[in-house]
């Protein structure tokens, strides 16, 4: 990716990590563009209503979900992005936050970045995450009639599909 | 897992009234030209009041799948969702799992495949303006001359890649192919005869009063509401942020080639029509460029087939915009996840944004000036 000047992602790490010293668990540079932040899930709109307010962070990429069965948790990861500040066009910082396997609740960040609305629905669909405060978590995928968990989840298993 | 019979009754869906004066429709899910959705509008006499789009018609778990599939083995079935721009849903896979082994794909490679990518862009917008703008503004000149030149480069990548439309042409490594013997000259001519086109398309359809009427003013999206939503690729352009992935952060041979990202400060449909058009100009600027400075050597590395532990994310600009993919690798030769964030799932939330106070006779032309790709959206 040619020369790297890692200071933008590095400074994004440590504006969070001062302003949350609790809520960040870890915040790491993977590689150039790319920051990474592991949260508690309980505080994602104060870090959400920060990133968008003071760093730039104006919309979210997408929202996903991944399952890790064996740890009994959902991993929920936002994907933020800025438009309005030039200079961090480049950047990703994936918000990361674990949660329990079974009823997997957190706040929904739709009233702060508007642009998570349909991400979340598909990650409720999905993955069964409850987004507390979506205006509008509905299945948005999935036929009508199906009825049944989560597709996404990894105890849901097609074996026409093949071996997993 | 089990499915309850298909209701008997009629849906909700059929028309009904709600309130005394709005009626709710549902249009679709009949194939608008890009792949089967339904959006249900609330009607007010002729005026819009609010829409809400039903999308799924054309979901078929490809994130599932993926985690089924060998790295190689899933290309195909994840290009498949936008057949009209397989090389960038293709691509976007593999950058993060070139990553993940640690390949990097030699020089030459990267030009075949910038080459293959802006072809595919020139393709993908001709489809957009033949059938989403053109068919949907009633313009059939349009559709036969963009659905014509379109063919062009359609034989041209299949002289590249071994197929029409869904190429399958890059893996882990690099692209499959080197540039067949006549290729560049072929190329080459095609973009001379395109570049008197795109004289014509502008004579007769951007600067065509009747388009111009129809198009000009209807769904805007102001910018600051632009960045609010978080649409992306030409829907963001014409609302006038300049964002744009092959310059944001440079993929393939972007680095080295010189060209514009063309913005409008409007928002409204024409806008986005334009951009498209605009993009046309500046991807044949750079197919030009590439076949100029295009490096000799080897196209491609071998690649392992296991990807070790980890995650990455690699992202592209394909026609629709900004296209995401998250690859996590357990060390085996099958992905743990695959999370795709593409273009027209990002702009699907203006849909119902644009469609307020709007002429029931403004939704073509706003769906079409979105480049909506329902089966790339629903995946």
């Amino acid at each position: 990716m040619g020369q790297v000047n890692l200071s933008r992602e590095e400074l994004v790490v440590n504006q969070l990590k001062s302003r949350f010293p609790d809520v960040v668990k870890e915040g790491k540079v993977d590689r150039a563009h790319r920051v990474t932040i592991t949260f508690e899930k309980d505080h994602v709109k104060e870090i959400a209503q920060f990133m968008r307010d003071d760093q730039g962070f104006d919309h979210v990429k997408g929202v996903a979900g991944v399952d890790f069965p064996t740890h009994k948790k959902i991993e929920v990861m936002y994907f933020v992005g800025s438009y309005s500040k030039p200079d961090i066009h480049d950047l990703i910082v994936i918000l990361k936050t674990d949660l329990p396997r079974e009823n997997p609740t957190i706040a929904s960040v739709v009233s702060i970045w508007q642009s998570a609305h349909f991400h979340e629905r598909e990650t409720f669909e999905m993955f069964g995450v409850k987004f507390e405060g979506h205006p509008d978590l509905r299945k948005l995928l999935t036929l009508d009639n199906w009825e049944g968990p989560p597709p996404m989840l990894k105890d849901i298993k097609f074996p026409e599909m093949g071996q997993r | 897992m089990t499915a309850k019979p298909i209701q008997t009754e009629p849906p909700v869906t059929a028309t009904r009234i709600t309130e005394p004066s709005t009626l709710d429709v549902s249009v679709g899910p009949q194939h608008p030209g890009s792949g089967h959705c339904r959006i249900l509008i609330r009607v007010d006499g002729d005026y819009i009041v609010s829409a809400d789009p039903d999308i799924g018609y054309v979901h078929r778990g490809c994130e599932k799948i993926a985690e089924y599939r060998n790295y190689v083995s899933n290309i195909p079935h994840l290009e498949r969702p936008n057949i009209s721009d397989a090389i960038h849903l293709n691509w976007g896979y593999v950058l993060p799992i070139e990553e993940l082994q640690g390949v990097v794909v030699p020089p030459r490679g990267k030009y075949i495949s910038t080459i293959a990518a802006e072809m595919n862009r020139i393709m993908s917008h001709l489809y957009g303006l033949a059938i989403m703008q053109g068919v949907f503004s009633g313009h059939t000149t349009i559709f036969m001359w963009g659905f014509g030149d379109r063919d062009l480069f359609i034989e041209l990548a299949e002289m590249l890649t071994g197929a029409r439309m869904t190429y399958s042409f890059l893996a882990p490594g690099g692209p499959r192919r080197d540039l067949p013997f006549g290729f560049e000259d072929r190329l080459s001519r095609l973009l001379d005869y395109f570049e008197k086109r795109l004289v014509e398309y502008d004579r007769i359809f951007f600067s065509n009063p009747l388009i111009v009427a129809r198009a000009k003013g209807v769904g805007v999206l102001k910018r600051e509401d632009a960045v609010k939503l978080g649409v992306v690729g030409p829907v963001l352009r014409a609302s006038g942020v300049k964002y744009d992935v092959r310059k944001a952060e440079p993929y393939g041979a972007y680095d080295d080639l010189e060209f514009e990202i063309p913005t409008f400060e409007e928002g409204d449909s024409y806008s986005r029509y334009l951009v498209r058009f605009e993009e046309m100009k500046q991807s044949v600027s750079i197919i030009r460029q590439a076949l100029r400075k295009i490096p000799k050597g080897p196209i491609a590395r071998k690649a392992p087939l296991i990807a070790p532990e980890g995650e990455a994310t690699g992202r592209v600009e394909s026609s629709r915009g900004e296209i995401t993919y998250v690859v996590m690798g357990d060390n085996s030769d099958k992905p743990y996840r695959v999370k795709i964030m593409n273009g027209s799932f990002r702009n699907l939330i203006a849909l119902p944004f644009l469609l307020r106070n709007v002429h029931v006779a403004d939704m073509p032309i706003i769906y079409g000036s979105l480049d909506y790709w329902p089966v790339e959206a629903d995946r």
